[in-house]
């Protein structure tokens, strides 16, 4: 059973005012396991609007992340706990020594992390800061792994930058081979989930999947993923929100 | 219904039922658009439709209630389908062809019935759709099948279907294929019927699906 993925990350309308780029980074691989079987990794990451090497820090998280999922995968071991913390540390690492190669105080490559990997055994997932990542719990309905980290105010949050020890790093494994997951950044916060029963908007996620799961070749994925960043541009998102967005779906078959 | 759609077409991205959980009041315009509609007529239906719209948007609950669609003919093309009003963008309509009444009717009816369809599946209430056809003609094709689904539909409570006939349309024809008096349209009093329509979508959509009501009375525009 392969997966079936398609994400974007489309530049918010006020950043496309002040002449910024898509400080947002995303995306979905699948890896050949060694016993013929498939394994799923996705990372996603929000670079914070403050920070002056935003979007190098947001793409430098989601490749750091994925060199070591890789890698990870490759050695064939169980995941464990431990591997998301050493995740979380490495990209941490990776931040660090960009900030010190750029003599620039390391709080100017704040980002957020989501990430999943999940193999025919295991899913497991991380994340720092806002967003979510949400799952098909089986039976069609999505919940949300995480609920966003902000703090006292909506504009604040927490970035793997912040702090050594990654206090807000949440992580954990479960034994359950999950079948549909999506990460997306706060830019889709407001639409995505239901801040007032603290839950995932079932319809958001009713509208893109079915699609997700006709998709039968390359050229079908080819042409969700334009429908995507359309809808992601477009005016029933843009009304909504001004802020760089991201969104990845993966669906098992 | 999705497979018998290409995957190009298939629906994608959070439609507007995802913010929107009011019960819907379909309502679909069948609109003559032949030839003989050309010139005054055509301005006015145009500038009917926009009124229709204006009005339907300032009362805050049809504006999320009502969906208007349109299927105009000939040929029958589906011009818009049913949206709420504030996404409804009326194209300008332009006279051309023949009157293939039956079509439109037939076109008309399935839409109603796939979008009663939709409204189950995506958990929101709906009121009785109406169906409005616009005639200045007599139709070009068949329409018997058409008067039969008509008959059978209000029969079964399925919909209700209005006939307006235009100076110069065939209200032989009109009486056969409605249940209902056909009316006939005052000159062209476009504006003030669909001043009529919206007034009386507004009270249908402020009351409770599957409430009786009545309808305004229709003046101003009806010759009776």
């Amino acid at each position: 059973m392969t997966w079936k993925t398609i994400g974007q990350s489309v530049t918010g309308t006020s950043h496309l005012q002040n002449g910024k780029g898509c400080e947002d980074a995303g995306s979905c691989r699948v890896h050949n396991l060694a016993n013929g079987e498939y394994a799923l990794v996705c990372f996603a990451s929000d670079g914070a609007g403050s920070a002056a090497f935003a979007t190098e820090a947001s793409a430098a998280a989601v490749s750091a992340a994925h060199e070591f999922a890789e890698a990870l995968l490759q050695d064939g071991r169980e995941l464990t706990d431990s591997h998301l913390i050493a995740l979380g540390e490495y990209i941490y690492d990776r931040l660090n020594e960009m900030a010190a190669a750029e003599e620039a105080p390391k709080n100017e490559f704040s980002c957020t992390l989501l990430g999943c990997i999940i193999t025919p055994q295991k899913s497991g997932f991380l994340q720092i800061g806002d967003g979510a990542i949400i799952r098909n719990d089986g039976s069609g309905h999505f919940t949300q792994i995480w609920w966003p980290y902000n703090g006292e105010y909506q504009n604040s949050t927490a970035f793997i930058i912040d702090d050594p020890s990654l206090a807000h790093l949440q992580y954990k494994v479960i034994d359950e081979p999950v079948t549909e997951v999506a990460l997306f950044t706060d830019g889709l916060q407001q639409l995505a989930l239901n801040h007032v029963s603290m839950a995932v908007h079932q319809p958001f996620f009713a509208g893109l999947f079915p699609a997700l799961r006709r998709a039968e070749s390359e050229e079908h994925l080819s042409i969700l993923n334009t429908r995507l960043a359309e809808y992601l541009s477009g005016n029933a998102i843009n009304s909504r929100t001004d802020d760089d967005k991201t969104l990845l779906l993966a669906t098992r078959e | 219904m999705d497979e018998y759609i290409a995957f190009e077409q298939l629906p994608f991205g959070a439609d507007d039922f995802a913010d929107n959980p009011e019960s819907r009041c379909p309502c679909m315009l069948l609109l003559d658009t032949s030839g003989s509609m050309g010139g005054e007529p055509i301005r006015q239906l145009n500038e009917g439709i926009n009124t229709l719209k204006m009005e339907l948007e300032i009362d805050p609950l049809a504006a999320k209630r009502v969906e208007v669609a349109m299927v105009t003919f000939g040929p029958v093309s589906y011009e818009s389908d049913f949206q709420t009003v504030d996404n409804f963008y009326p194209k300008q309509l332009v006279a051309s062809g023949d009157t293939p009444v039956g079509a439109a009717i037939t076109l008309g009816i399935d839409l109603v019935n796939k979008r009663k369809e939709l409204y189950k599946q995506r958990g929101v209430g709906y009121y009785k759709p109406w169906i409005i056809l616009i005639t200045d003609g007599a139709p070009t094709d068949a329409w018997g099948h058409a008067a039969q689904l008509i008959k059978d539909g209000e029969r079964e409570n399925r919909f209700a279907f209005f006939a307006i006939g235009v100076e110069g349309a065939n209200f032989d024809v009109l009486r056969q294929l409605s249940v209902r008096q056909p009316l006939k349209l005052r000159g062209l009093a476009f504006r003030e019927f669909f001043l009529w329509l919206s007034g009386s979508l507004k009270t249908v959509s402020s009351k409770n699906p599957g409430e009786q009501n009545k309808l305004l009375p229709p003046t101003g525009w009806a010759d009776l």
